[in-house]
């Protein structure tokens, strides 16, 4: 690099560092890693003095974005400002709009939203919402976001529900669900979205997400006649409840999509994540249906490790899974409280 | 028979105020095919050249022998009908003949009807040539009714020879429409003139009420556009725009953007991509031909590595078409948007050898029109836009590029061209008995 040394400039620099870290470490400390929604304005930009175009800002924000190390730069402006503008995506807006000069409202606006993001807050926290399939759903810190990969596991449930040979979805026919870790809510309303017949029952530990599932029900007209019944329980302490919640219903499909947070204040999600998936495993006999599933999406290192517990275990006498992909797997129950096979193709 | 006094014009002769004359410039097929009536055809709106010029064609040889040839296929299928030892799977098929042959079966009769009539007109009018001054007025009657059949006769051999122009089992399809702008050296003209296109599109598919589904916009740097992809759907969306496929050449002086300081006048162009859409059943496609292509977070890392980049791209392996799309926010629903893409470019190519069939010797002739030929020039300097492929200049471009009823009329004018093409086509060119069947691929 250069052959100068200017004490002053290093010093300011690992001032900048040092309080970065601190200010992380200050969020971490207040209970969740974005528990509080302190506003990061050390670090961004004036607001600038006359009007900008929807382009310029989102332009200013990319740089920014790059020069801080902040990932998907060019996605994250992009996303905040379609939000503002009241589109989804910035693709869907006409050109005319993004030309156009902004208000002073929605400067601010944008200026504020920013900020947070330059704290590395995900997008879907600070806009407060996400799409998960065809359904758009609130979002809020500390509850967790749904991912991509979990969009085809609901399609995988979809289209097992759907091909389901004698205990078919019609008209008649009343099948239950149970969700553990519901959080957002996102794949029970799929689910509800895709099948009117199907009732859910959805449990989450954190009262948080027992909310946001809630409050992700409003205005959902698919949700007629109490469909989807939504309990703050934890599946390791509180099993008695969760089996006499499933007594009197037939319940089908049992899911379970693990997100535990890899922060050193939190779990560790390997071993941790793994208890909660064997505490599954025992109930989801006394649970399920004859024929009813399991479905999980775990951490990539989990399933060998299931497949060889539940092997092993007395309890029970299971025989293959199926690895969809490297996080789902998929048992079924068969009628001796057993799981069986499912054979791949 | 002696019918009404007021015999009423055909549309023939409707004049619509205030639209502009229309040229015909070097219009090769018509040569020879023009009849001595044309005298009395003052020229009129568009549209409606459109019944002289096929209505012509039935005076043409091969047509009436073509006409003949499937008239007696017909009467012989019937005649099979009725014979009772014929087998289930022959019934059926003759059956399935007649049906298809019907429509042509049923004007031809109503013409040959009026043809009669107008014969017996016609003696009449003879007979009663050499009589006193009190018939005079039978005469006048006798006059009009002649008119009136000899109008009802023209439109019914038009009729006919409409129901022999080849139909395309795609003509119902919806589309997909893709816009692409073209590549110029300096200034970003193509990408201004891909923008007006596309607007132009969309003012047409709202001037018929189509669906307007945008799969894909993808803007260019100072407000033009670069690429967009849009799914029309409605009736008979891909009849109306299979011919706008190709490329759109521009000239102009640019008002906007880069190249408007120079006041020259500037040529560009922007490709146009018409692909029928398929029923989804249709195109059958494996999931093991696929390679799907979306970012993924890696492991299980916790929220700070949630992503929002919900692109996908679809590769089809054996054949290297690609889809693409990062239109929503929701992964799957974009993967699902990639799918009907593909879908279509897959059909797209499919069919590819079939349409290469239906260009025929008789279009060599005229010139073969790939596409990196342009097809249409918009010249806003002059006001002016003229299609290659038919000689139609229109004039108002400013209207014209609304997509409203302007464009309307030039889809018309080229699409009646292409019938009468492929008609002629099939005329000249059956020897044998059986009945033109597009689509049929030749393997």
């Amino acid at each position: 690099m250069n052959n100068y040394n200017f004490p002053s400039l290093r010093i300011n620099l690992l001032l900048i560092r040092e309080m970065e870290r601190l200010s992380i470490c200050e969020h971490r400390s207040s209970g969740g890693l974005w528990g509080s929604r302190v506003v990061h304005t050390c670090s961004a930009p004036a607001i600038p003095a006359g009007r900008i175009t929807a382009l310029q800002a989102v332009d200013l924000w990319k740089n920014h974005f790059t020069e801080r190390g902040v990932m998907e730069p060019d996605h994250s402006s992009l996303y905040i400002m379609a939000y503002l503008l009241g589109a989804k995506t910035v693709k869907s807006l006409e050109q005319e709009k993004l030309s156009e000069f902004l208000s002073p409202e929605k400067t601010e606006q944008m200026w504020k939203l920013c900020s947070r993001r330059l704290s590395r807050m995900p997008v879907q926290y600070v806009i407060e919402e996400w799409d998960f399939r065809d359904l758009t759903l609130k979002m809020r810190p500390p509850v967790f976001i749904p991912r991509p990969e979990t969009e085809e596991l609901v399609e995988l449930m979809l289209n097992d529900l759907e091909m389901k040979p004698g205990t078919g979805i019609g008209a008649d026919s009343q099948h239950t669900c149970l969700e553990v870790g519901c959080g957002s809510g996102a794949i029970s309303l799929s689910l509800l979205k895709s099948l009117p017949q199907l009732k859910v029952t959805a449990l989450d530990q954190s009262q948080d997400a027992v909310d946001l599932t809630r409050a992700n029900t409003c205005n959902k007209l698919f949700l007629l006649n109490d469909r989807l019944q939504i309990h703050c329980l934890d599946v390791m302490k509180d099993a008695e409840t969760v089996l006499s919640l499933c007594r009197h219903v037939s319940t089908l499909l049992l899911f379970f999509s693990y997100k535990i947070v890899f922060d050193h204040a939190a779990l560790d999600g390997g071993k941790d994540g793994l208890k909660v998936i064997k505490q599954i495993l025992t109930l989801a006999p006394q649970i399920l249906s004859n024929h009813g599933r399991v479905y999980l999406e775990v951490d990539p290192r989990h399933p060998p490790l299931i497949q060889r517990w539940v092997e092993v275990n007395p309890k029970f006498r299971v025989c293959l899974f199926l690895f969809v992909r490297p996080r789902f797997c998929i048992l079924r129950k068969e009628k001796s409280n057993k799981y069986h096979k499912l054979d791949l193709d | 028979m002696l019918a009404t006094r007021s015999f009423r014009l055909r549309s023939f002769f409707v004049v619509h105020s205030g639209r502009e004359w229309r040229t015909l410039e070097g219009h090769p097929g018509l040569k020879g095919v023009y009849p001595t009536q044309a005298l009395h055809w003052t020229p009129v709106a568009p549209s409606r050249v459109y019944h002289r010029e096929l209505g012509d064609l039935y005076k043409a040889e091969s047509l009436q022998r073509h006409l003949q040839q499937l008239m007696e296929e017909f009467r012989d299928i019937d005649r099979k009908l009725q014979r009772a030892y014929v087998s289930e799977s022959d019934r059926k098929e003759l059956l399935m003949k007649r049906t298809e042959l019907l429509p042509l079966a049923t004007a031809f009769e109503r013409s040959e009807q009026a043809a009669a009539d107008l014969q017996e007109v016609l003696t009449l009018l003879q007979t009663s040539a050499g009589t006193k001054d009190e018939d005079e007025q039978l005469t006048q009657l006798l006059k009009e009714e002649e008119a009136h059949v000899s109008c009802k006769l023209s439109a019914l051999r038009t009729d006919l020879v409409k129901a022999l122009v080849p139909t395309d089992p795609l003509d119902s399809s919806n589309i997909l429409l893709e816009v692409v702008s073209g590549r110029t050296t300096g200034g970003d003209i193509c990408q201004q003139f891909t923008r007006e296109m596309f607007d132009m599109y969309q003012g047409f598919a709202s001037y018929k009420n189509w669906d307007f589904d945008l799969l894909n916009y993808t803007p260019a740097e100072y407000g033009g556009l670069h690429h967009a992809a849009v799914r029309i759907a409605g009736d008979n969306v891909y009849r109306h725009l299979k011919h706008e496929g190709g490329t759109h050449r521009v000239q102009r002086i640019p008002e906007v953007g880069l190249s408007s300081r120079m006041q020259r006048i500037h040529t560009g162009t922007m490709t146009v991509i018409i692909l029928p859409q398929p029923v989804e059943f249709d195109v059958h496609v494996d999931p093991k031909d696929l390679r799907i292509d979306t970012f993924r977070s890696r492991g299980a890392g916790g929220q700070s590595v949630n992503t929002t980049d919900s692109a996908v791209r679809i590769v089809h392996l054996p054949t290297g078409i690609t889809a693409e799309c990062q239109q929503t926010r929701s992964q799957l629903q974009n993967r699902d948007t990639a799918m009907r893409v593909l879908k279509a470019r897959l059909y797209q190519s499919m069919m590819g050898k079939d349409t290469e069939q239906r260009h025929t010797a008789r279009k060599q002739q005229v010139g073969t029109r790939s596409q990196s030929e342009r097809i249409r020039t918009y010249n806003f300097s002059q006001d002016r836009v003229t299609d290659h492929r038919t000689g139609y200049v229109t004039r108002d471009i400013k209207e014209f590029m609304r997509g409203g009823e302007a464009l309307c009329d030039l889809i018309w004018d080229v699409l009646e061209h292409a019938e009468r093409e492929a008609l002629l086509e099939v005329v000249q060119s059956s020897r044998s008995l059986k009945p033109p069947e597009s689509g049929q691929s030749a393997d």
